[in-house]
């Protein structure tokens, strides 16, 4: 049985700490992910804390066949939307906002960073699907259950989105090239 | 690894976040708080025979005073229309514009072609999703 295997049996039965060492190698990853969809800091924080109260509280329905970070993902995106669903403004509004958690995250550079830019082109689903593939390693399979989607969905809306990243991405560089040359 | 694939991850490290440690105490604290659902207790539901027979003879009861009240009640009579009102039957005339396709061949010809054009796309589709995946 792996360590995650053990971890998870052992929260199973109710003990909090086996819990904190299985979600510690994600809280991470989950709060960063968690800021791109919410609109301020504490937002983020407090899905990342609703997130793992609700997975330790319903950790007997998951199933193992899935990755672990799978179904935390899809308690975490359920959580954000919840939180989000309260206000009216719109993700991306924020984009040229001072007050974006994102920005406000993110070291001062020339250049935009590329998740800024993704959100402000891509729609919600299209913009985690991004995510899941490209910073948590997950496999079309793994990414179409999360987001509750058919695989070839995920398949065709990964390769729109890389196509219009990587039109973003030739772009930039023309202009970088531009100003190289006067 | 191709560019646009490194330069997301790239910037995904440059958004900067950490688990403060009251966040961490906040979690902790309401984790103790939190019980698996599977280990909830199931209070125990086990009632005398007596109480379930005294609640199914009382809907029992129930219903059949229903029935009663229901029947009591003086049937009323259906109002009937009298004077319906006859409706005229106007149907709108719709002027077509219609055109008559030009064909550059045979209309099997044309669509055997898009066959083929629409059997291209699907392949070059197939083929860019296979490359990247």
């Amino acid at each position: 049985m792996s360590s995650e295997a053990a971890l998870i049996d052992a929260a199973k039965r109710g003990s909090t700490t086996a819990f904190a060492d299985l979600v510690r190698a994600y809280r991470e990853g989950l709060l960063r992910f968690l800021l791109t969809r919410t609109l301020s800091y504490a937002d983020a924080e407090d899905a990342l804390q609703d997130t793992l109260i609700n997975a330790y509280r319903y950790l007997h329905s998951y199933d193992s066949r899935w990755r672990f970070s799978t179904w935390l993902y899809r308690i975490a995106i359920n959580n954000a939307a919840k939180l989000r669903q309260a206000t009216t403004v719109e993700l991306s509004d924020l984009s040229s906002d001072e007050s974006d958690p994102l920005e406000q995250c993110i070291a001062a550079s020339e250049r935009e960073n590329l998740w800024v830019t993704a959100r402000r082109l891509l729609n919600d689903d299209v913009y985690t699907a991004m995510w899941l593939r490209y910073i948590e390693d997950m496999s079309v399979k793994d990414i179409s259950a999360v987001l509750e989607r058919s695989v070839s969905w995920t398949k065709v809306n990964l390769l729109r989105a890389r196509r219009i990243l990587n039109a973003e991405l030739n772009r930039e560089s023309d202009t970088n090239k531009s100003k190289a040359y006067g | 690894m191709d560019k646009l694939a490194e330069r997301l991850r790239h910037d995904a490290e440059q958004i900067d976040v950490t688990i403060s440690t009251e966040l961490d105490g906040r979690i902790r604290a309401s984790l103790h708080g939190v019980k698996p659902e599977s280990q909830t207790p199931i209070r125990s539901m086990s009632r005398s025979s007596t109480f379930w027979w005294a609640s199914s003879l009382t809907g029992v009861a129930i219903a059949f005073a229903l029935v009663v009240v229901l029947n009591l009640k003086s049937p009323e009579s259906t109002p009937v229309a009298s004077n319906a009102a006859t409706i005229p039957l106007v149907l709108p005339t719709v002027k077509w514009n219609v055109r008559t396709a030009v064909l550059t061949s045979s209309l099997e010809q044309e669509f055997d072609d898009l066959a083929a054009d629409l059997k291209k796309a699907e392949q070059v589709l197939k083929e860019d999703i296979d490359a990247v995946f």
